[in-house]
Protein backbone atom coordinates (compact mmCIF):
# COMPACT_ATOMS: atom_id res chain seq x y z
CA UNK A 1 0.00 0.00 0.00
CA UNK A 2 1.04 3.23 -1.05
CA UNK A 3 2.66 5.75 2.05
CA UNK A 4 0.21 8.16 3.38
CA UNK A 5 0.58 11.88 2.02
CA UNK A 6 0.64 14.41 3.95
CA UNK A 7 -0.67 18.17 3.11
CA UNK A 8 0.30 21.34 4.90
CA UNK A 9 -3.06 23.82 5.42
CA UNK A 10 -1.00 26.65 7.22
CA UNK A 11 -1.54 30.18 5.17
CA UNK A 12 -0.94 28.27 1.39
CA UNK A 13 -3.61 29.26 -0.99
CA UNK A 14 -6.49 26.70 -0.65
CA UNK A 15 -6.67 26.26 -4.66
CA UNK A 16 -2.76 24.94 -4.18
CA UNK A 17 -3.70 23.05 -0.92
CA UNK A 18 -6.35 21.19 -3.28
CA UNK A 19 -4.64 20.48 -5.87
CA UNK A 20 -2.05 18.73 -3.61
CA UNK A 21 -5.10 16.63 -2.03
CA UNK A 22 -6.00 15.45 -5.50
CA UNK A 23 -2.46 14.93 -6.60
CA UNK A 24 -1.82 12.41 -3.60
CA UNK A 25 -5.45 10.51 -3.98
CA UNK A 26 -4.81 10.21 -8.09
CA UNK A 27 -1.63 8.55 -6.86
CA UNK A 28 -3.75 6.30 -4.84
CA UNK A 29 -2.52 7.46 -1.23
CA UNK A 30 -4.18 8.45 1.25
CA UNK A 31 -3.91 11.28 3.15
CA UNK A 32 -3.43 13.66 6.41
CA UNK A 33 -4.45 17.26 6.02
CA UNK A 34 -2.58 19.23 8.61
CA UNK A 35 -2.79 22.70 10.45
CA UNK A 36 -5.96 23.38 9.00
CA UNK A 37 -6.36 26.32 10.95
CA UNK A 38 -10.32 26.63 10.26
CA UNK A 39 -9.67 27.39 6.59
CA UNK A 40 -12.17 27.05 4.04
CA UNK A 41 -13.26 25.12 0.80
CA UNK A 42 -10.75 21.86 1.84
CA UNK A 43 -11.11 19.40 0.00
CA UNK A 44 -13.89 20.21 -2.35
CA UNK A 45 -15.04 17.61 -5.37
CA UNK A 46 -13.09 14.84 -4.05
CA UNK A 47 -13.73 11.31 -6.66
CA UNK A 48 -14.63 8.19 -5.21
CA UNK A 49 -12.17 6.11 -3.83
CA UNK A 50 -10.01 9.05 -1.81
CA UNK A 51 -9.29 8.48 2.20
CA UNK A 52 -8.47 12.05 3.59
CA UNK A 53 -8.49 12.50 6.87
CA UNK A 54 -8.64 16.61 8.43
CA UNK A 55 -6.25 16.89 11.56
CA UNK A 56 -7.66 19.82 13.55
CA UNK A 57 -10.77 22.19 12.51
CA UNK A 58 -11.98 22.95 9.32
CA UNK A 59 -14.16 26.08 7.89
CA UNK A 60 -16.96 26.80 5.67
CA UNK A 61 -17.87 23.90 2.97
CA UNK A 62 -15.81 21.45 3.94
CA UNK A 63 -16.15 18.23 1.85
CA UNK A 64 -18.62 19.90 -0.55
CA UNK A 65 -19.33 18.38 -3.72
CA UNK A 66 -18.37 15.12 -2.74
CA UNK A 67 -18.14 12.49 -5.31
CA UNK A 68 -17.65 9.40 -3.06
CA UNK A 69 -14.67 9.70 -1.30
CA UNK A 70 -14.43 9.27 2.33
CA UNK A 71 -13.23 11.87 4.75
CA UNK A 72 -12.95 12.77 8.20
CA UNK A 73 -12.77 15.56 10.60
CA UNK A 74 -10.66 15.16 13.90
CA UNK A 75 -11.78 18.41 15.76
CA UNK A 76 -15.10 20.66 14.40
CA UNK A 77 -16.42 22.01 10.67
CA UNK A 78 -17.48 25.74 9.94
CA UNK A 79 -20.92 26.00 7.94
CA UNK A 80 -22.17 24.31 4.73
CA UNK A 81 -20.50 20.93 5.58
CA UNK A 82 -20.27 18.70 2.47
CA UNK A 83 -22.90 21.16 0.68
CA UNK A 84 -24.75 19.48 -2.65
CA UNK A 85 -22.33 15.84 -1.92
CA UNK A 86 -23.22 13.11 -4.34
CA UNK A 87 -21.54 10.23 -2.62
CA UNK A 88 -19.41 9.08 -0.07
CA UNK A 89 -18.70 9.18 3.43
CA UNK A 90 -17.81 12.78 5.92
CA UNK A 91 -17.35 11.64 9.65
CA UNK A 92 -16.80 14.51 12.14
CA UNK A 93 -15.94 13.69 15.78
CA UNK A 94 -16.59 17.38 17.23
CA UNK A 95 -19.61 20.13 16.59
CA UNK A 96 -20.60 21.08 12.75
CA UNK A 97 -22.00 24.46 12.48
CA UNK A 98 -24.62 25.69 10.22
CA UNK A 99 -26.09 24.06 7.20
CA UNK A 100 -24.34 20.68 7.25
CA UNK A 101 -24.90 18.82 4.21
CA UNK A 102 -26.67 21.27 2.55
CA UNK A 103 -28.81 20.13 -0.74
CA UNK A 104 -26.74 16.85 -0.42
CA UNK A 105 -28.24 14.10 -3.10
CA UNK A 106 -26.56 11.25 -1.43
CA UNK A 107 -23.94 9.64 0.99
CA UNK A 108 -23.41 9.56 4.46
CA UNK A 109 -22.12 12.50 6.91
CA UNK A 110 -22.07 11.26 10.23
CA UNK A 111 -21.21 14.14 13.16
CA UNK A 112 -20.41 13.00 16.60
CA UNK A 113 -21.07 16.42 18.30
CA UNK A 114 -24.10 18.64 17.71
CA UNK A 115 -25.19 20.00 14.71
CA UNK A 116 -25.84 23.82 14.05
CA UNK A 117 -29.03 25.58 12.81
CA UNK A 118 -30.62 24.29 9.35
CA UNK A 119 -28.73 20.81 9.53
CA UNK A 120 -29.77 19.28 6.22
CA UNK A 121 -31.22 22.21 4.90
CA UNK A 122 -32.86 21.80 1.00
CA UNK A 123 -31.20 17.53 1.27
CA UNK A 124 -32.33 15.85 -1.12
CA UNK A 125 -30.99 12.45 -0.61
CA UNK A 126 -28.97 10.40 1.63
CA UNK A 127 -28.68 10.16 5.27
CA UNK A 128 -26.98 12.76 7.99
CA UNK A 129 -26.63 10.76 11.50
CA UNK A 130 -25.98 13.55 14.55
CA UNK A 131 -24.81 11.55 17.46
CA UNK A 132 -25.99 14.84 19.78
CA UNK A 133 -28.60 17.90 18.97
CA UNK A 134 -29.36 19.40 15.87
CA UNK A 135 -30.04 23.04 15.90
CA UNK A 136 -32.99 25.00 15.21
CA UNK A 137 -34.79 24.78 11.71
CA UNK A 138 -32.99 21.97 10.74
CA UNK A 139 -34.12 19.69 7.55
CA UNK A 140 -35.98 22.93 6.47
CA UNK A 141 -37.17 22.80 3.17
CA UNK A 142 -35.78 19.15 2.96
CA UNK A 143 -36.87 17.20 -0.37
CA UNK A 144 -35.46 13.50 -0.09
CA UNK A 145 -33.37 11.47 2.37
CA UNK A 146 -33.00 11.19 6.47
CA UNK A 147 -31.75 13.29 9.31
CA UNK A 148 -31.45 11.15 12.61
CA UNK A 149 -30.59 12.56 15.33
CA UNK A 150 -30.21 11.05 18.43
CA UNK A 151 -29.82 14.05 20.93
CA UNK A 152 -32.74 16.04 20.14
CA UNK A 153 -33.22 18.71 17.99
CA UNK A 154 -33.95 22.37 18.58
CA UNK A 155 -36.85 25.06 17.49
CA UNK A 156 -38.76 24.62 14.74
CA UNK A 157 -37.79 21.32 13.43
CA UNK A 158 -38.32 19.81 9.84
CA UNK A 159 -39.68 23.35 9.78
CA UNK A 160 -41.02 23.39 5.71
CA UNK A 161 -39.99 19.82 4.83
CA UNK A 162 -41.35 19.46 1.57
CA UNK A 163 -39.98 15.30 1.59
CA UNK A 164 -37.53 13.23 3.23
CA UNK A 165 -37.19 11.88 7.18
CA UNK A 166 -36.31 13.37 10.20
CA UNK A 167 -36.00 10.93 13.18
CA UNK A 168 -35.68 12.44 16.50
CA UNK A 169 -34.71 10.48 19.64
CA UNK A 170 -34.64 12.85 22.49
CA UNK A 171 -36.65 16.47 23.45
CA UNK A 172 -37.94 18.00 20.38
CA UNK A 173 -37.91 22.12 21.66
CA UNK A 174 -40.58 22.82 18.91
CA UNK A 175 -41.89 21.21 15.55
CA UNK A 176 -41.67 23.46 12.19
CA UNK A 177 -44.34 24.67 10.12
CA UNK A 178 -46.42 21.88 7.63
CA UNK A 179 -44.68 18.71 9.87
CA UNK A 180 -46.35 15.81 10.90
CA UNK A 181 -45.45 13.31 13.74
CA UNK A 182 -45.63 9.29 12.43
CA UNK A 183 -45.13 6.03 13.92
CA UNK A 184 -42.56 4.42 11.79
CA UNK A 185 -43.24 0.99 10.42
CA UNK A 186 -40.91 -1.74 12.27
CA UNK A 187 -38.88 -2.24 8.87
CA UNK A 188 -38.28 1.41 8.84
CA UNK A 189 -37.06 1.58 12.43
CA UNK A 190 -34.86 -1.54 11.32
CA UNK A 191 -33.53 -0.07 8.70
CA UNK A 192 -32.02 3.20 10.95
CA UNK A 193 -31.14 1.00 13.58
CA UNK A 194 -29.02 -1.47 11.16
CA UNK A 195 -27.79 2.46 9.73
CA UNK A 196 -26.63 3.30 13.34
CA UNK A 197 -25.43 -0.35 14.22
CA UNK A 198 -23.38 0.19 10.87
CA UNK A 199 -21.61 3.46 12.89
CA UNK A 200 -21.16 1.46 15.61
CA UNK A 201 -24.41 2.62 17.19
CA UNK A 202 -26.39 -0.29 18.47
CA UNK A 203 -29.41 1.07 20.81
CA UNK A 204 -32.20 -0.80 20.52
CA UNK A 205 -34.14 1.51 23.47
CA UNK A 206 -34.04 4.44 21.54
CA UNK A 207 -37.68 6.69 21.18
CA UNK A 208 -38.02 7.70 18.11
CA UNK A 209 -40.02 9.97 16.41
CA UNK A 210 -40.37 10.20 12.83
CA UNK A 211 -41.42 13.95 11.50
CA UNK A 212 -42.57 13.72 7.69
CA UNK A 213 -44.26 16.49 5.87
CA UNK A 214 -47.97 17.48 6.30
CA UNK A 215 -47.89 18.45 2.84
CA UNK A 216 -50.45 21.41 3.56
CA UNK A 217 -47.51 23.83 1.83
CA UNK A 218 -47.33 21.46 -1.24
CA UNK A 219 -50.29 23.35 -2.98
CA UNK A 220 -51.25 27.10 -1.57
CA UNK A 221 -54.51 27.07 -0.41
CA UNK A 222 -55.88 30.54 1.64
CA UNK A 223 -56.87 28.69 4.33
CA UNK A 224 -53.70 28.03 5.28
CA UNK A 225 -51.87 31.17 4.79
CA UNK A 226 -50.69 31.49 8.21
CA UNK A 227 -49.00 28.70 7.92
CA UNK A 228 -47.14 30.31 4.73
CA UNK A 229 -46.77 33.13 6.97
CA UNK A 230 -44.72 31.74 9.18
CA UNK A 231 -42.36 30.68 6.99
CA UNK B 1 -21.94 40.61 4.22
CA UNK B 2 -19.46 41.77 5.82
CA UNK B 3 -16.89 40.34 8.85
CA UNK B 4 -16.82 41.72 12.39
CA UNK B 5 -14.11 41.44 14.70
CA UNK B 6 -13.95 41.91 18.51
CA UNK B 7 -10.54 41.84 20.80
CA UNK B 8 -10.18 42.17 24.41
CA UNK B 9 -6.71 41.88 26.18
CA UNK B 10 -5.99 41.37 29.92
CA UNK B 11 -3.29 43.84 30.17
CA UNK B 12 -2.15 46.30 27.51
CA UNK B 13 -1.06 45.04 24.11
CA UNK B 14 -1.63 44.67 20.54
CA UNK B 15 -4.94 45.37 20.13
CA UNK B 16 -4.55 46.98 16.85
CA UNK B 17 -2.45 44.28 15.24
CA UNK B 18 -4.49 41.70 16.61
CA UNK B 19 -7.78 43.28 14.79
CA UNK B 20 -5.74 43.79 12.05
CA UNK B 21 -4.48 40.30 11.35
CA UNK B 22 -8.40 39.11 11.86
CA UNK B 23 -9.28 41.42 9.69
CA UNK B 24 -7.43 40.56 6.61
CA UNK B 25 -8.34 37.09 7.03
CA UNK B 26 -12.01 38.14 6.14
CA UNK B 27 -11.28 40.89 3.68
CA UNK B 28 -13.39 38.41 1.12
CA UNK B 29 -16.35 39.69 3.37
CA UNK B 30 -16.26 43.16 2.09
CA UNK B 31 -13.37 45.01 1.15
CA UNK B 32 -15.45 48.51 0.71
CA UNK B 33 -14.57 50.10 3.46
CA UNK B 34 -12.87 49.15 7.09
CA UNK B 35 -13.03 50.19 10.07
CA UNK B 36 -11.56 49.68 14.01
CA UNK B 37 -12.98 51.02 17.11
CA UNK B 38 -9.57 50.89 19.38
CA UNK B 39 -9.95 51.21 22.88
CA UNK B 40 -6.30 53.08 24.34
CA UNK B 41 -5.51 53.58 27.74
CA UNK B 42 -8.01 55.67 29.77
CA UNK B 43 -7.78 59.36 29.77
CA UNK B 44 -8.55 61.46 32.99
CA UNK B 45 -7.54 64.08 31.11
CA UNK B 46 -9.23 64.44 28.22
CA UNK B 47 -11.16 63.14 24.92
CA UNK B 48 -9.53 61.52 22.07
CA UNK B 49 -11.69 62.91 19.35
CA UNK B 50 -11.58 61.53 16.15
CA UNK B 51 -12.70 63.63 12.77
CA UNK B 52 -13.05 63.02 9.37
CA UNK B 53 -13.03 66.64 7.21
CA UNK B 54 -14.54 66.43 3.31
CA UNK B 55 -11.78 68.70 2.06
CA UNK B 56 -7.94 68.68 3.02
CA UNK B 57 -8.13 72.46 1.43
CA UNK B 58 -10.44 73.63 3.97
CA UNK B 59 -8.47 72.12 7.28
CA UNK B 60 -7.06 74.85 8.64
CA UNK B 61 -10.68 76.93 8.41
CA UNK B 62 -12.36 73.88 10.02
CA UNK B 63 -9.96 73.04 12.67
CA UNK B 64 -10.45 76.71 13.55
CA UNK B 65 -13.74 76.75 13.83
CA UNK B 66 -13.80 73.68 15.74
CA UNK B 67 -11.48 75.30 18.66
CA UNK B 68 -13.95 77.88 18.73
CA UNK B 69 -16.18 75.83 19.75
CA UNK B 70 -14.10 73.83 22.00
CA UNK B 71 -13.71 77.12 23.54
CA UNK B 72 -16.82 78.16 23.94
CA UNK B 73 -17.88 75.16 25.62
CA UNK B 74 -15.19 75.40 28.18
CA UNK B 75 -12.36 73.15 26.30
CA UNK B 76 -9.26 73.43 24.63
CA UNK B 77 -6.81 70.89 23.08
CA UNK B 78 -4.79 69.02 25.25
CA UNK B 79 -2.10 67.88 22.22
CA UNK B 80 -1.78 69.78 18.79
CA UNK B 81 -4.32 67.98 16.38
CA UNK B 82 -2.76 65.70 13.93
CA UNK B 83 -3.94 63.76 10.69
CA UNK B 84 -2.95 61.64 7.92
CA UNK B 85 -0.42 62.50 5.88
CA UNK B 86 -1.66 61.66 2.16
CA UNK B 87 -2.73 63.60 -0.86
CA UNK B 88 -6.65 62.18 -0.54
CA UNK B 89 -9.18 64.70 -0.32
CA UNK B 90 -10.77 63.37 3.01
CA UNK B 91 -8.67 63.88 5.80
CA UNK B 92 -8.74 61.73 9.24
CA UNK B 93 -7.89 63.97 12.20
CA UNK B 94 -6.96 63.12 15.65
CA UNK B 95 -7.52 65.77 18.49
CA UNK B 96 -7.17 65.26 22.31
CA UNK B 97 -9.00 67.59 24.12
CA UNK B 98 -9.89 68.71 27.57
CA UNK B 99 -13.04 68.48 29.27
CA UNK B 100 -15.51 70.56 28.41
CA UNK B 101 -17.33 72.79 31.17
CA UNK B 102 -21.05 72.25 29.20
CA UNK B 103 -22.90 68.54 28.53
CA UNK B 104 -20.84 66.44 26.42
CA UNK B 105 -24.11 66.45 23.85
CA UNK B 106 -24.34 70.03 23.84
CA UNK B 107 -20.88 70.45 22.86
CA UNK B 108 -21.33 67.81 20.40
CA UNK B 109 -24.44 69.49 19.35
CA UNK B 110 -22.36 72.63 18.65
CA UNK B 111 -19.72 70.49 16.71
CA UNK B 112 -22.02 69.29 14.49
CA UNK B 113 -23.16 72.36 13.23
CA UNK B 114 -19.91 72.72 10.96
CA UNK B 115 -20.61 70.94 8.45
CA UNK B 116 -18.21 68.40 5.98
CA UNK B 117 -15.93 68.19 9.35
CA UNK B 118 -17.37 65.53 11.32
CA UNK B 119 -17.08 63.91 14.47
CA UNK B 120 -16.67 60.04 13.98
CA UNK B 121 -15.80 59.33 18.10
CA UNK B 122 -15.52 60.88 21.41
CA UNK B 123 -13.88 58.86 24.13
CA UNK B 124 -12.14 58.67 27.43
CA UNK B 125 -10.50 55.63 25.59
CA UNK B 126 -11.82 55.06 22.24
CA UNK B 127 -10.65 56.22 18.98
CA UNK B 128 -12.86 55.02 15.84
CA UNK B 129 -10.45 55.10 12.62
CA UNK B 130 -12.25 54.34 9.71
CA UNK B 131 -12.08 54.62 5.69
CA UNK B 132 -12.54 53.47 2.78
CA UNK B 133 -10.41 50.23 1.58
CA UNK B 134 -9.32 46.58 2.64
CA UNK B 135 -8.20 46.19 6.05
CA UNK B 136 -4.39 46.33 4.55
CA UNK B 137 -4.98 49.52 3.25
CA UNK B 138 -6.91 51.31 5.95
CA UNK B 139 -4.24 49.60 8.46
CA UNK B 140 -1.32 51.11 6.39
CA UNK B 141 -2.63 54.30 6.19
CA UNK B 142 -3.46 54.87 9.52
CA UNK B 143 -1.29 52.82 11.33
CA UNK B 144 -3.52 51.12 13.24
CA UNK B 145 -1.11 47.91 14.12
CA UNK B 146 0.61 49.92 15.95
CA UNK B 147 -1.95 50.71 18.32
CA UNK B 148 -1.74 49.45 21.97
CA UNK B 149 -4.71 49.32 23.96
CA UNK B 150 -7.04 46.99 25.75
CA UNK B 151 -9.73 46.24 23.40
CA UNK B 152 -11.70 47.15 20.37
CA UNK B 153 -13.89 45.89 17.32
CA UNK B 154 -13.47 45.96 13.70
CA UNK B 155 -15.63 45.92 10.48
CA UNK B 156 -14.83 44.76 6.79
CA UNK B 157 -18.17 46.26 4.71
CA UNK B 158 -19.96 44.99 2.05
CA UNK B 159 -22.15 48.09 1.28
CA UNK B 160 -25.44 47.43 0.68
CA UNK B 161 -27.74 49.69 2.61
CA UNK B 162 -26.07 52.80 2.18
CA UNK B 163 -22.69 54.95 0.35
CA UNK B 164 -19.34 54.18 0.50
CA UNK B 165 -17.28 56.69 2.19
CA UNK B 166 -15.00 57.19 5.31
CA UNK B 167 -18.22 58.47 7.89
CA UNK B 168 -20.39 55.55 6.46
CA UNK B 169 -18.17 52.67 7.67
CA UNK B 170 -18.17 50.62 10.69
CA UNK B 171 -17.56 50.90 13.37
CA UNK B 172 -20.32 53.70 14.61
CA UNK B 173 -19.88 55.91 17.42
CA UNK B 174 -23.30 55.81 19.49
CA UNK B 175 -23.52 59.76 19.65
CA UNK B 176 -22.91 61.60 21.53
CA UNK B 177 -22.35 59.01 24.38
CA UNK B 178 -18.49 58.45 25.43
CA UNK B 179 -16.58 55.47 24.51
CA UNK B 180 -19.76 53.16 23.16
CA UNK B 181 -19.01 51.57 19.27
CA UNK B 182 -20.81 49.38 16.98
CA UNK B 183 -19.99 47.24 14.38
CA UNK B 184 -22.56 45.29 12.50
CA UNK B 185 -23.44 42.29 10.02
CA UNK B 186 -26.70 42.54 8.29
CA UNK B 187 -29.59 44.84 7.46
CA UNK B 188 -32.14 46.20 9.72
CA UNK B 189 -35.39 46.87 8.42
CA UNK B 190 -36.83 48.93 10.67
CA UNK B 191 -34.30 51.25 11.76
CA UNK B 192 -36.07 54.29 10.19
CA UNK B 193 -38.73 54.30 12.65
CA UNK B 194 -36.63 53.67 15.72
CA UNK B 195 -34.28 56.72 14.28
CA UNK B 196 -37.27 58.90 13.46
CA UNK B 197 -38.27 57.77 17.47
CA UNK B 198 -34.65 58.63 18.85
CA UNK B 199 -34.26 62.13 16.89
CA UNK B 200 -37.62 62.98 18.18
CA UNK B 201 -35.98 62.29 21.49
CA UNK B 202 -32.96 64.78 19.97
CA UNK B 203 -30.15 62.42 18.79
CA UNK B 204 -28.70 63.39 16.13
CA UNK B 205 -27.34 60.58 13.62
CA UNK B 206 -24.17 61.49 10.81
CA UNK B 207 -24.91 58.92 8.35
CA UNK B 208 -28.20 57.11 6.35
CA UNK B 209 -26.69 53.31 7.95
CA UNK B 210 -28.91 51.20 9.40
CA UNK B 211 -26.19 50.21 12.15
CA UNK B 212 -25.54 53.47 13.40
CA UNK B 213 -29.42 53.02 15.13
CA UNK B 214 -28.26 49.53 17.06
CA UNK B 215 -25.15 52.05 18.59
CA UNK B 216 -27.64 55.23 19.52
CA UNK B 217 -30.44 52.69 20.68
CA UNK B 218 -28.50 50.69 22.97
CA UNK B 219 -26.94 53.75 24.75
CA UNK B 220 -30.56 55.32 25.01
CA UNK B 221 -31.92 51.80 26.53
CA UNK B 222 -28.72 52.18 28.79
CA UNK B 223 -28.98 55.87 29.60
CA UNK B 224 -32.84 54.96 30.76
CA UNK B 225 -31.17 52.80 33.20
CA UNK B 226 -31.01 49.18 31.51
CA UNK B 227 -27.69 47.68 31.99
CA UNK B 228 -25.88 46.28 28.74
CA UNK B 229 -27.13 42.89 29.19
CA UNK B 230 -30.56 44.00 29.11
CA UNK B 231 -30.17 46.04 26.08
CA UNK B 232 -28.69 43.59 24.57
CA UNK B 233 -31.42 41.08 25.19
CA UNK B 234 -34.51 43.86 24.21
CA UNK B 235 -32.55 44.41 20.93
CA UNK B 236 -33.65 40.79 20.04
CA UNK B 237 -37.49 41.58 19.56
CA UNK B 238 -37.38 45.78 18.86
CA UNK B 239 -34.44 45.61 15.78
CA UNK B 240 -36.22 43.64 13.12
CA UNK B 241 -34.15 42.31 9.87
CA UNK B 242 -30.60 39.76 9.97
CA UNK B 243 -27.84 41.04 12.52
CA UNK B 244 -24.94 39.81 14.46
CA UNK B 245 -23.68 42.80 15.97
CA UNK B 246 -20.42 43.74 18.65
CA UNK B 247 -20.90 46.76 20.61
CA UNK B 248 -17.97 47.83 22.78
CA UNK B 249 -17.87 50.04 25.80
CA UNK B 250 -15.30 51.52 27.94
CA UNK B 251 -15.58 48.24 29.41
CA UNK B 252 -17.40 46.31 28.08
CA UNK B 253 -17.89 44.38 25.22
CA UNK B 254 -20.96 42.55 24.17
CA UNK B 255 -22.87 40.83 21.01
CA UNK B 256 -26.07 40.16 20.10
CA UNK B 257 -27.61 38.21 17.04
CA UNK B 258 -31.04 38.17 15.56
CA UNK B 259 -33.94 35.45 15.67
CA UNK B 260 -32.77 34.23 12.27
CA UNK B 261 -29.51 32.77 12.91
CA UNK B 262 -27.92 34.23 9.23
CA UNK B 263 -24.73 35.65 10.36
CA UNK B 264 -21.82 33.63 11.85
CA UNK B 265 -19.74 34.38 14.69
CA UNK B 266 -17.27 32.27 16.66
CA UNK B 267 -14.81 33.30 19.71
CA UNK B 268 -12.34 32.08 21.75
CA UNK B 269 -12.09 32.95 25.28
CA UNK B 270 -8.87 32.45 26.69
CA UNK B 271 -9.20 33.65 30.61
CA UNK B 272 -9.13 37.57 30.59
CA UNK B 273 -8.48 37.76 26.89
CA UNK B 274 -10.94 37.48 23.86
CA UNK B 275 -10.94 37.18 20.25
CA UNK B 276 -14.07 37.07 18.17
CA UNK B 277 -15.20 37.15 14.87
CA UNK B 278 -17.56 36.50 11.82
CA UNK B 279 -15.35 33.74 10.72
CA UNK B 280 -13.46 31.60 12.90
CA UNK B 281 -10.31 31.25 10.70
CA UNK B 282 -10.26 34.69 11.61
CA UNK B 283 -9.78 34.26 15.35
CA UNK B 284 -7.44 31.46 14.50
CA UNK B 285 -4.96 34.41 13.25
CA UNK B 286 -4.46 34.84 16.77
CA UNK B 287 -5.07 31.95 18.05
CA UNK B 288 -3.37 29.23 15.38
CA UNK B 289 -3.26 26.47 17.89
CA UNK B 290 -5.85 23.80 18.52
CA UNK B 291 -8.26 25.75 21.05
CA UNK B 292 -11.87 25.28 21.94
CA UNK B 293 -13.84 27.84 19.78
CA UNK B 294 -17.26 28.96 21.06
CA UNK B 295 -19.67 29.41 18.00
CA UNK B 296 -23.02 31.65 18.33
CA UNK B 297 -24.89 29.34 15.38
CA UNK B 298 -27.97 29.52 16.93
CA UNK B 299 -30.79 32.36 16.94
CA UNK B 300 -31.69 34.41 19.76
CA UNK B 301 -28.42 34.96 21.41
CA UNK B 302 -26.42 37.93 23.65
CA UNK B 303 -23.11 37.88 25.34
CA UNK B 304 -21.01 40.07 27.44
CA UNK B 305 -17.76 39.88 28.35
CA UNK B 306 -15.42 42.21 30.85
CA UNK B 307 -12.42 44.19 29.84
CA UNK B 308 -10.28 44.68 32.76
CA UNK B 309 -9.83 47.97 33.20
CA UNK B 310 -6.62 49.55 31.61
CA UNK B 311 -4.60 51.65 34.02
CA UNK B 312 -4.66 55.48 33.74
CA UNK B 313 -1.48 57.29 31.67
Amino acid sequence: MAEVAYVEVGDRPIREVNAAIRAAVAEGRDVVVTNTLSRHNLGIGLPHGARVRFEGSVGYYCGGLNNGAQLEITRDAGWGLGEAMAAGEILVEGYVGMSAGASMRGGLIHIRGDAGPRCGVAMKGGDIIVEGRIGYLSGFMAHAGRIIALGGAGDACADSLWGGEVWVAGPIASLGVDTRVVEPDPSEVEAVEKLLASRGLEDSGRDWRKIVSAQKLWYFDSRDSRAWLMI
Amino acid sequence: MCGIAGRILGSLGTVGADLVAMMEAMVHRGGDSTGFALYGPRREDGYVVRVVGDDRDRLSDDLEAFLDVLRDCGADFLEDPTWDDTDQRHVSVRMVVTPPTVALADWVARADAITGFEIQSIGRSLEIVKDVGTAEEVAAKHGVEAFVGSHGIANARMATESRVSPTASHPFWARPFPDVAIVHNGQLTNYFLLKERLMRKGYRFLTENDSELIAVWISDQMAKGHDLESALEQSLRALDGVFTYLIATADRLGMAKDRWAIKPLAAVEDGPDLAIATEEQAVRKVYPGEVTVRTFDGPDQTSTWAVKQAEVV
